[in-house]
């Protein structure tokens, strides 16, 4: 029998105390009134045969309580020799986490966790079973269960610490719940299966993390985690050299804000609650050279803080990046932004009231309709349609709209440059416009007749799938019944290859329609916007429309939203061609014609996708949540459920520590005190019992015998 | 000293066990109960007055009052006599009750106290019933109550509740009650003094000598637990005295020899003094029937002139 708190058992000295009050009870406390003591001399205290007998088993009773009460305190244990003797544990399966996110560059953490990761390696016994794993956003395994079983025992740290070399902290995040999530069920696969070599008897499992455990790291996940049973988890901070680190994030800019006079960047500069320092520089980085370019914006921001700092873009320098200058880890230090450009696109209307502009016709409204201001600025320049067509300003358009019938060689003229990539809207108001319709598709007629409405005719269906229509695709804005059309065309496009319907009319007539040519594409709207033709001009949905129609037609500007390393980057649907992203190191990707999303953002820097048209560049920098390097708190994995167990030593335990742990784990699992207290509320229950029964028959025999 | 026949008497039926008697809440039922028994009982008046009953002839000296001249005898045999008389009927009757905490002791399910207060209603009752009147005065170290001696029935029930009073007292100072009582109780009668006399007596015997010599018919009944008679303890302890809140640890067993003795060393000190004061003394124990304390003071009422004369040297009761 050992004691876990032996100092406790001093309580047992207690025991003096009822021989003390037995002791002093023979000299009895209870007073007896008496009539006179005129005659009554004192005497000295004696001590009847029969109390003591009676006392003696109440005394070591008490006794036996006290000294159950404090042999419970001390927490007892039995020695088991399995637990104790370390030689002799029963093999361990542990899996091995090692951060590497983003802020793991800090100097010296990937070191230290790597050395801390050897160092463990070394220690296991061949019979235990090893995995490493890394992880930041997601895990990864780097030594399996089967790599290390499958590896000599001699050679498995040397399997481990090379795997180690080769990897380097990524730009990532730390997405510390998916990470343990994934851990504990790969370290749960396969433990109850008894291959060969499976242990006889079953030994610990664990996960050990190691990491800086910064604040950032995302644990929200973790409480809707199971942990498997038996499991334990481990959890090795490493210390960076510098405590507190100050970072840079790119604040998106809402388009509605933008201005077309002044192009500004906002960035923010977010100080970790642990910095020991609040003064910092921020300007643009020199697309040449380490310094700023032009003056730097001096910001004070305490630990724990953050500010945002406006930036006007300078002119006429291409600037990509944005840099802080005064905090020790330069990790995050940088930020690539992709400044707001201002571009103007022209659009080109044909119709038969380009001369005339007519409140009632339909020019009027998509002047009003395109936006003239902000990020994108829309040049509209009308002619009738019926005249001859200046070929510089087709060329330049990169939007055609048709309200009218079309000349021959206008229709042959439009089809070439559609062929070529433009993008034409045709919605004439009459069948009869519509003549010109079977040279734009290249067929040879496309059947089109007015269909008589009664009263008016709705949008039954409005396939938000496509491009133009996707804006729409939130149940919020999908309503298009309170749009009425007045008259419409029955236009047949059964005989037209690649012809697309996006939207169609109650009676079941296509409304709009998408006809594929070339790299280009022609939109046939089967109604007018005029209040003539519909309500659609008057509509909420026609401005949301033209704008898709023209980011469809190419002339939107590249995306203004800052992405995180890791984030898929959206590729333009550009035909059949193949798209070349060019990497931030220079390289070039090739991405396969279908695959909308580019992943392999890998490290922070500007994306450039070339897809045909004008490149878009997309800027990717390092997750916010990276530059929180606060050390965060082991309490809090332990309140989301994880089964901490114990927070292991820096360094490696003495055996005195050691055997103190195994100690403590031997009495926590055998809990011997529980059974100490019961007997002790045992033993004083019968006290009790035994003490009021003693009384009783006391005064029993008091009030019988005077 | 009277001696106490209890045991027979109960056993023979014609006392009442007086643990089943003070099981009876009401202290008249309990007076009523002991007094029925001696319903019958007489004794004289120490008054010589007008009354049917003629008592003894004296020779006639110059200055008597002619009007008891046996005038037939002077006819008959020319010789001059006076005639005297008793009466029955005038007896005046003090009963001075002791009210001191020492009192409120009592290891037999009830106090002296409470017996104290039997005793002196069962009296109260007797002599009411003969016609006698019956005046009361209870003690501590002062006196309490004073009823003088009247025969009424509502006196009577007067005298019954003021004996029903919780006793308040601290001390038993028979000493300046009983000087109070002296100067309360002008005329001559009955006196009997119910306490346990635990307290020194040296001064008792002045003042009980100031009531005899005003020709009072004094008897004393000196009540006492069982357990003060015999200090029978269960078991060792502190004891408090009641009075004077003192403590002291006793074993009975080691003390018991020295306490008797002390105890009967007082005892006789207060018989001595009684027999030196023509005082009738009667030591009752609280477990001793009533009706044995009531016969002994019967008794001796019925001997009372002698025994008066044969303490006081012979001298004669004055004539009224």
């Amino acid at each position: 029998m050992n004691f876990l708190a032996p100092l406790f058992l001093a309580g047992a000295a207690a025991v003096a105390l009822p021989i003390l009050f037995h002791l002093v009870r023979r000299t009895t406390r209870e007073r007896m009134p008496f009539s006179s003591l005129l005659f009554l001399t004192q005497t000295p205290p004696r001590v009847t045969r029969r109390n003591r007998i009676e006392d003696l088993l109440l005394l070591a009773l008490r006794c036996l309580a006290l000294v159950l009460l404090a042999a419970g305190f001390a927490r007892p244990f039995l020695r088991d020799s399995t637990l104790v003797d370390l030689s002799d544990k029963p093999p361990e399966r542990v899996l091995h986490l090692v951060d590497v996110s983003a802020s793991m560059r800090r100097a010296g953490l990937w070191e230290a966790a790597r050395e801390r990761v050897e160092t463990r390696v070394r220690e296991a016994s061949p019979a235990d079973e090893v995995s490493v794993w890394v992880f930041d956003v997601q895990a990864r395994p780097l030594v399996t269960f089967a790599e290390w079983g499958a590896t000599p025992a001699g050679s498995r740290a040397a399997l481990v610490a090379g795997r180690l070399r080769e990897t380097q902290p990524g730009w990532m995040g730390t997405h510390l719940d998916d990470a343990l999530a994934t851990g504990a069920e790969a370290l749960a696969e396969g433990s109850t299966g008894s291959g060969a070599g499976a242990p006889a008897r079953r030994g610990r499992q664990r996960v050990v993390v190691v990491t800086d455990l910064q604040e950032g790291a995302r644990l929200e996940r973790l409480p809707a985690f199971d942990w498997p049973k038996g499991m334990e988890l481990a959890v090795e901070t490493v210390k960076p050299r510098h405590a507190g680190n100050a970072g840079l994030q790119w604040v998106a800019e809402m388009s509605e804000s933008a201005s077309a006079t002044q192009a500004v960047v906002r960035v923010r500069v977010v100080n970790s609650s642990d910095a020991t320092q609040g003064r910092f520089e921020v300007g643009w980085r020199a697309p040449t050279g380490e310094g700023f370019l032009g003056r730097a914006e001096e910001v004070l921001v305490p630990p724990g803080q953050s500010r945002v700092v406006p930036l006007p873009v300078p002119a006429g320098a291409a600037v990509d990046r944005v840099m802080l200058r005064g905090d020790e880890e330069s990790f995050d230090n940088e930020v690539h932004v992709v400044p707001p450009v201002f571009s103007a696109v022209d659009v080109l209307y044909l119709g038969s009231d380009a001369v005339t502009e007519d409140p009632q016709q339909a020019l009027f409204f998509l002047r009003k309709a395109l936006p003239v201001a902000g990020r994108l600025s829309v040049r509209l320049t009308a002619a009738p349609a019926r005249a001859a067509l200046d070929p510089a300003r087709l060329a330049a358009a990169k939007l055609v709209v048709v309200t009218d019938s079309l000349p021959e060689a206008t229709a042959r003229a439009l089809r070439a440059e559609v062929e070529r990539g433009k993008t034409v809207v045709f919605a004439p108001g009459t069948a009869e416009a519509y003549g010109g319709l079977g040279t734009l598709l290249g067929v040879a007629e496309v059947p089109v007749r007015e269909a008589g409405l009664r009263r008016y005719a709705m949008l039954a269906s409005v396939d938000t799938r496509h491009p133009v229509l996707a804006v729409f695709a939130d149940p919020r804005f999908g309503d298009f019944t309170k749009i009425h059309f007045w008259k419409h065309r029955r236009v047949d496009l059964s005989a037209v290859p690649g012809a697309r319907v996006m939207a169609s009319f109650d009676s079941g007539d296509v409304a709009w329609a998408e006809v594929a040519a070339g790299q280009g594409r022609v939109l046939i709207l089967a109604s007018g916007w005029e209040p003539a033709e519909s309500q659609f001009g008057l509509s909420t949905k026609f401005v949301p429309f033209f704008c898709a129609v023209l980011e469809y037609a190419g002339g939107a500007v590249e995306g203004a939203k800052p992405w995180t390393v890791g984030d898929s980057l959206p590729l333009p649907e550009v035909g059949t061609g193949v798209r070349t992203v060019r990497l931030p190191s220079g390289e070039r990707s090739e991405v396969a014609a279908g695959v909308t999303r580019f992943a392999a953002t890998l490290a922070p820097g500007i994306y450039t996708v070339e897809a045909g048209g004008p490149a878009l560049r997309h800027a990717v920098n390092v997750e916010g949540a990276e530059s929180r390097t606060a050390p965060g708190a082991l309490e809090s994995l332990e309140s989301l459920g994880a089964p901490v167990r114990v927070q292991e030593a820096e360094s490696k335990p003495d055996p005195v520590a050691r055997e103190q742990l195994a100690a403590v784990e031997t009495e926590s699992r055998q809990k011997l005190w529980r059974w100490l207290i019961a007997a002790t509320l045992g033993v004083l229950l019968v006290e009790s019992a035994i003490a009021a029964w003693s009384s009783r028959r006391m005064q029993y025999e008091r009030e019988v015998v005077p | 000293m009277s001696v106490m026949g209890s045991q027979e008497a109960v056993a023979q039926g014609r006392a009442m066990d007086p643990k089943v008697l003070m099981a009876l809440r009401n202290l008249e039922w309990r007076a009523r109960v002991v007094v029925e028994g001696f319903w019958s009982g007489m004794h004289r008046s120490p008054y010589h007055g007008f009354s049917v009953e003629f008592t003894e002839y004296r020779e006639y000296t110059p200055g008597d009052d002619l009007r008891y001249l046996d005038w037939r005898l002077l006819g008959r045999s020319d010789r001059h006599f006076i005639k005297r008389f008793e009466d029955e009927t005038n007896l005046r009757c003090h009963l001075l009750v002791d009210r001191s905490r020492s009192m409120d002791f009592g290891s037999t399910g009830y106090t002296k106290a409470a017996y104290a207060a039997t005793l002196a209603a069962s009296m109260a009752y007797l002599l009411h019933g003969q016609g006698d009147a019956t005046g009361l005065l209870t003690f501590d170290e002062t006196v309490r109550d004073y009823l003088p001696a009247r025969h009424r029935r509502t006196h009577l029930r007067r005298l019954l509740l003021a004996l029903e009073a919780a006793s308040g007292g601290r001390d038993t100072d028979l000493v300046a009650p009983l000087q109070r009582a002296a100067e309360i109780i002008r005329k001559r009668g009955v006196v009997v003094l119910i306490s346990d006399l635990l307290a020194p007596v040296d001064r008792l015997e002045r003042s009980l000598q100031v009531l005899a010599a005003m020709g009072h018919e004094v008897t004393l009944f000196q009540v006492l637990d069982p357990v003060e008679l015999t200090l029978n303890l269960a078991q060792a302890g502190w004891l408090e005295d009641v009075e004077t809140g003192r403590l002291l640890y006793v074993d009975p067993e080691q003390a018991r020899a020295r306490y008797r003795e002390r105890f009967e060393e007082h005892t006789a000190h207060v018989r001595r003094m009684c027999e030196r004061l023509g005082i009738l003394l009667h030591r009752l124990s609280t477990d001793q029937p009533l009706e044995v304390a009531l016969a002994a003071f019967l008794r001796d009422r019925s001997r009372m002139p002698r025994a008066v004369r044969r303490a006081r040297g012979g001298r004669a009761a004055g004539v009224a």
